[in-house]
């Protein structure tokens, strides 16, 4: 008797095991996709991806994107060798001479970073459009505004990719097609106006509640820099176009973040201080809440000495990476308040909250000046081993080059500590487009118009008293002044390598020990990896 | 009357036989007493068969080993047989008394194997199958049990790439590489219990060490069979006189080999401006040259035959030869065993756990690397505070180890049971169970004044503290048949099979305290937390296994045999369109020395031919791989707060599945001239298949640039070789000596699918400063582990390198080209081999073993970036100025830096004395002396050859190391 039950037992566990076949898998800690979308929050969370996925390529915060190929490929940035550190394989030496190769990480990677996050607007635009707004709590016109708003985002990325790479694929749903084919880049740019034409009146008008966000103004400044660079993008001039949306923005129709409409700064630090979600000159940022949010706008790893943040009493490290190139430094009058303001240079001071004395004053060197004052010069050469010239990209030292102090974090017991917002779009573009667009229009010639807008910007880096011989008139603002200008003006903000190329100095003017290069350079090539997974992308001519 | 008590299958089979034996009455003539005892050790021996040959008669020892039986007569000859030992037939004699030693098998024929829910003879093996036990143990003291079989498996490569760092593990690699990011370790299955725990394994409880090596094995277990399986099963208990065994051992480590970097003066010298006047050996201090570990253990079995246990303890405290760097740990194991229901009932218990506590703060690689090139003219301290340096990748190790706290503390547990039942003749049914919990507790702490503090956290100090929790429970149900007709023998198991995982992680930071004395324990106290910047995190993941699987072995009069696995298995992991993966395998063996032809020759003891083929599989990669899950990215305004963003984080891949992997291998087993020289080759070829990846997809119009998915296979070829000889055999003197040797090359074969592929996988990312790139490169036909860079061609008259450019002119780096570079060394050894030698002479006994890697490049490193002059003012290593004075630029990745690798190694000497015991309470004692890594014979430069060889990034020297140390060990082996 007592077998049979052993053997019973026995049997209907191994029955009973036999069941236990399920192998779905449980996730505790993930978000799966299918069930989420459930209200306004997990909507919201959703559309805002994109803006902190921005922070990895729009600006300067360490990974290789479209602000670093768009600085270091210019005329005023550069990340040289110095002794043993910043070599990095040698990819800032070809970046800085137009030399990379199609498997190069400064062609790779901003393709990589910005098509990932204009997947997030796909995938975004596509999962919103099956949820019924009104079972969470949200409206049929919110869902309008909401995936305007995220059409228009996604045409600035398209705008980005459209600016380095040319001819490049057209995708509006998540995996359809599989293995995408390019369009001309005449065909993406009116892809691009359309998107943003159709959905721009849709947008929120910009007010501090739209802080970081795609606002109208946004909008038309997105259409000013596509209709600005349209010569060179679609082969059509838009200058009246141009000047239009910039009206539009001048005269506050995209809204404003204060007052009725956006209004420049007198002071030329405060764009981009830790409190510049308040300027009334800012347009379209990213938002960083470093205090509230944890999510920080950190240069100091591309812009910062080792040391240098014990100018600021910072607690963060940099990777002594970006300097200044001499000649773009040089580009500036020394009377220039944004030579003074925005650059460092000479003997870098401690912050006085991190001096143990009173003579504790200086910040030290570290590597070929160790336990000596860092003082920061504007050459790029080997000054300890008593160089003399021009220098160049492997000869730098830990002091070469004026650096970065654009923006400013505040000390580490600041409220606003490191809440900086990151500029995409200020008013000062907008009026130097506008100049420029009236100029181009004008054959290339300055007016009346188009030397007041212009001063209008430039007025305020200038004590009143080195105004009048600083001030343009119609004939010393030229084509090539204005590019200087525009030069100065938006030094640190990721807008080099669009100038230059739209004034055609790209590939032909030589600057410090740069040479000219070939006009295949003004568009990077698809990246080799991709061509091998997909047969339909054609390589731009000069790159096969 | 008497009955088997034992739960293997055969034993139990053996029990009706002789339960049939002994219901046979038969008439008195005279009876034979004596006790059976283990030849070695004079142990008792239970359950040995006795049986009077040609006839039916026979009994079996009890627990004292004794036994009496009646024979017929006194000419009547008696036969002994005891599964692992030799078979003993002798007359029973007149004088009623017959006590006798049972030697073990030396051929080992008849021993038990175990090859995966369940075990096989020896000689009924068909595939390639290591077998080892204690005797074949490495002799001295293991650091981590599978120390013990280091160089005793061909094929099987064991990397400490952390030397003898006590909290530092062992890397392991079954014939090569089988996975680029899936698990590519051999399973490890204790007692039974898959992935079972290394912590939980003490060198004297392990009873026997079984690998399989090849596919045809290792099919048995399905999706985690590609590494290889090491099978370890611990001391059982058996009946029999009570037991004592004490080991005790204490080892001491010296470092082997200092690196020669300038002294204070010697820097000086050449950067007088770098000069702080101090006078400082970093490295000197970092170690803790008073280190000693201990250990301690004893162990107890008892029983009778049917009830029987073992028992063992133990305490360990291993030192490095870094200070902050101990682990301490103690535990034990116990075994229990009861046969019921007429022998037809087994219940089979373990039970082990292991405590222990480590200090993780020292041993650091980074430490010694910063001992290395920190200016030594630079003081440790002033006025009486620590000096922490700035700049970039500098800091003072010193001040780090008084000013942090890094403690683990941890506990592992694995239970198992299994019940078996013997359902009708022949056919068993068992119920295993089993789980493997491993917990720990770590904790942090850094005062106020510490770098990481000052430069990380306001300079208000830091404390964490962070717990994590595995589980795994295994369930097996099995059904076992054997059955001999004639000359024919079928053996067969079938089962199902369930296993769960989880692990759960939960830790806390927080800064801002009031004084440095509360350390970790007084969390709440931080500031930080009120401020909203301390941190919180948990995470919890799950995986099952599933499998229903059948083995089937078909022996034809003990000459022919042939074997086929199958497994049906499924995982969680798999996408959900490919749940399910099925593993066949077959080989057969032909046992030559039973022919005729090779009996005759009279000198062939055995001869044996295998081949098998197997497949298996890999599900040894991350969890969620196949879903569309979200993650979070960062905050952004929303309605004046900030949420986290969240946003597509993968590729979804429904289609993802498990590596595949098939192996052809044949063997050749021999031994000749009455076992003095044996040994076995075996020779296979395998490809890995649907190699799991991370791989490019296109972009667009994909949300991200890579998913999971199966592509690509990497080929492994080679042969192993395995010598074992006894030259000498006297009575007080003997000599045995054994080789192995294997020879391996793995290839990439593939990287491409249909219309795409990817052009290379690279691996080994130089580091900064200089971020010279990845170092290996793996392209579609490559072998694995290829160096791939600049060839150097000599300096410029500045001292800037020059190199080859492809037309075989030469440039200096900003020149060289893509095309330029080239395959320019491989870090894989192409070639193992070990050489053991046993002398025993009266009761001495030497063991010298020679282990060593041949067949590779190395890239050095600590030359790379410390034997250079642009290293200042950090400081340099001594071949700056010597051996490469005439460098005068920073390091450029090239053939420069590369040097032959092979080496070979005296890995251990171990001289013991066997004292004669005649005291009726000791059974036996042994003294030791072993001394570790005492010779290495190698054209490398650096510190040590023996770097980390397994896996995709191999043969790089890095700038940070743990000590090489040599051990000396002195210990003792008490039995009473």
């Amino acid at each position: 008797m007592q077998k049979k039950h052993i053997v019973l037992g026995l049997t209907s566990l191994l029955f009973g095991g036999a069941s236990c076949t399920n192998l779905d898998e449980k996730v505790y800690s993930e978000l799966v996709a299918d069930n989420y979308y459930k209200n306004r929050t997990e909507v919201m969370t959703a559309v805002l991806r994109p803006f902190t996925h921005a922070n990895a390529w729009a600006s300067p915060t360490g990974q290789v994107g479209y602000w670093r190929v768009s600085e270091l490929s210019g005329d005023q940035l550069a990340w040289p060798q110095k002794g043993i550190h910043g070599f990095d394989g040698g990819q800032w030496i070809r970046l800085h001479n137009h030399t990379w190769t199609v498997d190069d990480d400064v062609v790779w990677n901003p393709w990589r970073l910005m098509y990932w996050g204009l997947g997030f607007c796909n995938s975004t635009i596509g999962d919103l459009q099956k949820v019924d707004f009104t079972k969470i709590g949200m409206t049929e016109a919110d869902k309008v505004s909401i995936i305007a708003e995220t059409k228009v985002l996604r045409a600035w990325h398209y705008l980005r990719l459209m600016d380095l790479y040319g001819n490049i694929p057209i995708v509006t749903e998540v995996g359809v097609p599989a293995q995408p084919k390019v369009a001309p880049r005449k065909e993406v740019w009116e892809f691009i106006e359309k998107e943003i034409r159709e959905n721009v009146e849709q947008l929120q008008p910009l007010g501090p509640s739209m802080a970081g966000r795609v606002s109208k103004a946004a909008g038309y400044a997105m259409l000013s820099e596509l209709y600005l660079n349209a010569q060179k993008w679609a082969g059509v001039t838009k200058w009246d176009e141009c000047v239009a949306v910039c009206n539009k923005i001048i005269n506050g129709e995209g809204g404003s973040l204060k007052g009725a409409a956006p209004a420049l700064e007198t002071d030329i630090m405060k764009p981009f201080n830790n409190v510049n979600h308040n300027s009334p000159e800012n347009l379209f940022q990213i938002a960083y809440n470093f205090t509230l949010g944890k999510f920080r706008f950190g240069w100091n790893g591309d812009l910062w000495h080792y040391e240098q943040r014990q100018a600021y009493n910072a607690t963060e490290r940099g990777n002594n990476g970006i300097v200044v190139i001499p000649t773009a430094f040089d580009a500036f009058a020394d009377n220039d308040l944004r030579k003074k303001q925005w650059m460092l240079i000479d003997t870098l001071k401690k912050h006085p909250s991190v001096r143990a004395s009173e003579a504790d004053s200086v910040v030290m060197a570290t590597e070929e000046y160790k336990n000596k004052p860092l003082v920061f010069v504007k050459e790029i050469r080997r000054n300890s081993e008593g160089e003399t010239g021009a220098g160049g990209m492997t000869r730098g030292e830990e002091n070469s080059g004026a650096r970065f102090s654009k923006y400013l974090p505040g000390a580490k017991d600041d409220a606003e500590y490191w809440n900086n917002d990151f500029v995409l779009y200020r008013l000062a573009e907008i009026i130097l487009n506008k100049a420029e667009a009236i100029m181009r229009k004008n054959g290339g010639a300055a007016n009346a118009e188009a030397v007041a807008l212009v001063n209008s910007v430039r007025q305020r880096a200038f004590k009143s008293t080195d105004w009048p011989s600083a001030a343009y008139t119609t004939a010393t603002l030229t084509l090539d002044e204005l590019l200087a200008e525009r030069g100065r003006e938006f030094i640190f903000e990721g807008k080099r390598r669009q100038d230059l190329i739209r004034f055609g100095k790209f590939t032909t003017a030589t600057w410090w020990d740069h040479a000219a290069t070939s006009a295949k350079a003004e568009l990077f090539p698809i990246p080799g990896r991709q061509i091998r997974l997909n047969p339909n992308l054609e390589q731009h001519e000069g790159y096969k | 009357m008497n009955t088997a008590s034992t739960f293997s299958r055969r034993v139990g089979w053996m029990s009706v036989l002789l339960a049939l034996l002994c219901s046979v009455a038969f008439s008195q003539s005279r009876t034979i007493r004596g006790k059976v005892t283990d030849a070695r050790d004079n142990t008792p021996l239970p359950g040995v068969t006795v049986k009077i040959v040609n006839a039916t008669t026979g009994t079996v020892t009890g627990a004292d080993g004794a036994y009496s039986i009646s024979v017929p007569s006194a000419s009547s000859r008696l036969e002994f047989s005891f599964i692992g030992y030799e078979t003993l037939t002798l007359p029973a004699g007149a004088s009623g008394t017959l006590d006798v030693g049972l030697p073990l098998s030396s051929k080992n024929l008849e021993d038990v194997v175990v090859v995966g829910y369940g075990t096989l003879k020896k000689k009924e093996i068909t595939n390639a199958v290591t077998s080892l036990r204690p005797e074949n143990f490495n002799a001295g003291v293991a650091r981590s049990p599978l120390d013990l079989i280091q160089g005793k498996v061909p094929g099987l490569s064991i990397t400490r790439a952390n030397g003898t760092n006590p909290n530092g593990g062992a890397t392991f690699q079954m014939r090569g590489i089988t996975s680029l990011n899936g698990s590519q370790e051999p399973l490890i299955v204790i007692d039974g219990v898959p992935g079972g725990n290394l912590d939980l394994l003490q060198q004297e409880d392990i009873a026997s060490v079984d690998v399989l090596r090849d596919g045809s094995a290792a099919a048995i277990y399905g999706t985690r069979g590609n590494g290889g399986v090491i099978l370890i099963t611990t001391k059982k208990g058996r009946g029999g006189a009570p037991q004592f065994n004490l080991a005790t051992f204490v080892q001491r480590d010296y470092v082997a080999k200092k690196p020669r970097f300038l002294t204070a003066d010697e820097f000086r010298k050449i950067a007088p401006n770098a000069d702080e006047g101090g006078n400082t050996d970093v490295y000197d201090m970092l170690l803790n040259k008073d280190n000693l570990s201990q250990y301690y253990t004893l162990s107890a079995t008892g029983g009778n035959e049917k009830s029987n246990y073992r028992a063992a303890v133990y305490y360990n405290k291993g030192e490095g030869i870094a200070k902050r760097n101990y682990r301490d740990q103690y535990g034990g194991r116990i075994n229990v065993n009861q046969t019921g229901v007429n022998g037809r009932l087994v219940l089979q218990s373990n039970l082990s756990v292991n405590f222990n506590k480590a200090d993780l703060l020292g041993g650091n690689n980074g430490d010694f690397e910063q001992a290395v090139q920190r200016n030594p003219t630079s003081p440790l301290m002033k006025d009486g505070k620590y000096v922490n340096p700035n700049g970039f990748n500098v800091y003072n190790p010193i001040a780090r180890l008084e000013q942090e706290l890094y403690y683990r503390d941890q506990q592992t547990l694995q239970g198992d049971a299994k019940l078996s039942f013997e359902v009708i003749k022949d056919l068993r049914a068992s119920v295993f169970g089993g789980i493997t919990r491993n917990t720990y507790n770590d904790r942090q702490f850094r005062t106020k004044d510490s770098k990481s503090s000052v430069d990380s956290y306001e300079g208000r100090g830091y404390a964490y503290k962070g717990n994590y929790l595995s589980l795994d429970k295994t369930l097996d149900v099995t059904l076992d048949y054997f059955k001999r007709i004639d000359k024919h023998q079928v053996t067969a198991v079938a089962g199902y099979s369930y296993f769960n995982s989880t692990y759960e992680t939960f830790n806390m930071n927080n800064s801002g305290f009031l004084t440095d004395g509360f350390q970790d324990w007084n969390m709440g106290n931080g500031l930080f937390l009120r401020e909203g910047k301390a941190g919180m995190g948990s995470y919890k993941a799950e995986h099952s296994l599933v499998a229903f699987f059948a083995r089937a072995n078909y022996a034809f009069n003990d000459k022919y045999f042939a074997q086929a696995i199958f497994r049906y298995e499924g995982s969680t992991r798999f996408g959900k369109d490919n749940k399910w993966a099925k593993f066949p395998s077959i080989s057969a063996g032909w046992n030559l020395h039973e022919e005729h032809f090779i009996k005759s020759t009279g000198w062939v003891d055995q001869l044996k031919l295998r081949v098998g083929y197997g497949e298996t599989g890999n599900s040894g990669f991350a969890n969620y791989n196949s879903l569309t899950l979200m993650s979070t990215g960062g905050a952004y305004p929303l309605d004046g707060r900030y949420p986290e963003t969240v946003g597509l984080s993968r590729n979804p891949n429904p289609r993802l599945g498990w590596e595949t992997k098939s192996e052809w291998n044949f063997g050749l087993d021999f031994s000749l001239f009455n076992n003095r020289l044996g040994g076995s080759f075996d020779v296979y070829r395998r490809t890995t298949g649907a190699l799991l990846g991370n791989y490019d997809v296109p972009l667009p119009s994909n949300v991200n640039d890579k998913m999971w998915y199966n592509l690509g296979s990497i080929r492994n070829k080679g042969f192993e070789i395995v010598l074992n000889a006894v030259p000498v055999q006297k009575r007080n003197f003997t000599y045995s000596t054994d080789i192995t040797f294997n020879r391996q090359n793995n290839t990439m074969t593939k990287i491409s699918g249909p219309g795409y592929r990817i052009e290379m996988l690279t691996f080994g990312g130089l580091p900064s400063p200089g971020n010279l790139g990845p170092a290996i490169r793996v392209v579609e036909g490559s072998a694995l582990g290829n160096f791939y860079g600049k060839r150097f061609a000599g300096f410029t008259a500045e001292g800037d390198f020059l190199f080859y450019k492809k037309d075989g002119s030469t440039g200096k780096a900003g020149d060289i080209k893509e095309e330029d570079l080239s395959v320019i060394g491989n870090g894989v050894p192409k070639m193992m081999i070990s050489w053991n030698n046993n002398l025993r002479y009266k009761n001495w006994d030497l063991t010298m073993f020679w282990r060593g890697k041949l067949g590779v490049d190395l890239l050095n490193l600590q030359d790379m970036y410390f034997g250079n002059r642009s290293w200042l003012p950090n400081n340099l290593l001594k071949v700056a100025l010597t051996k490469h004075a005439q460098v005068k630029v920073p390091p450029q990745y090239s053939d420069y830096y590369l040097e032959p690798g092979g080496f070979v190694k005296l890995d251990n000497v171990t001289i013991g004395y066997k004292f004669p015991v005649k005291s009726g309470v000791i059974r036996q004692l042994r003294a030791y002396v072993s001394g570790r890594n005492l010779a290495t014979i190698t054209k490398y430069s650096g510190l040590d050859p023996e770097l980390q060889d397994n896996g995709m990034t191999t043969g790089i020297d890095n700038r940070g190391f743990y000590p090489r140390t040599r051990s000396f060990t002195v210990g003792i082996n008490l039995g009473f």
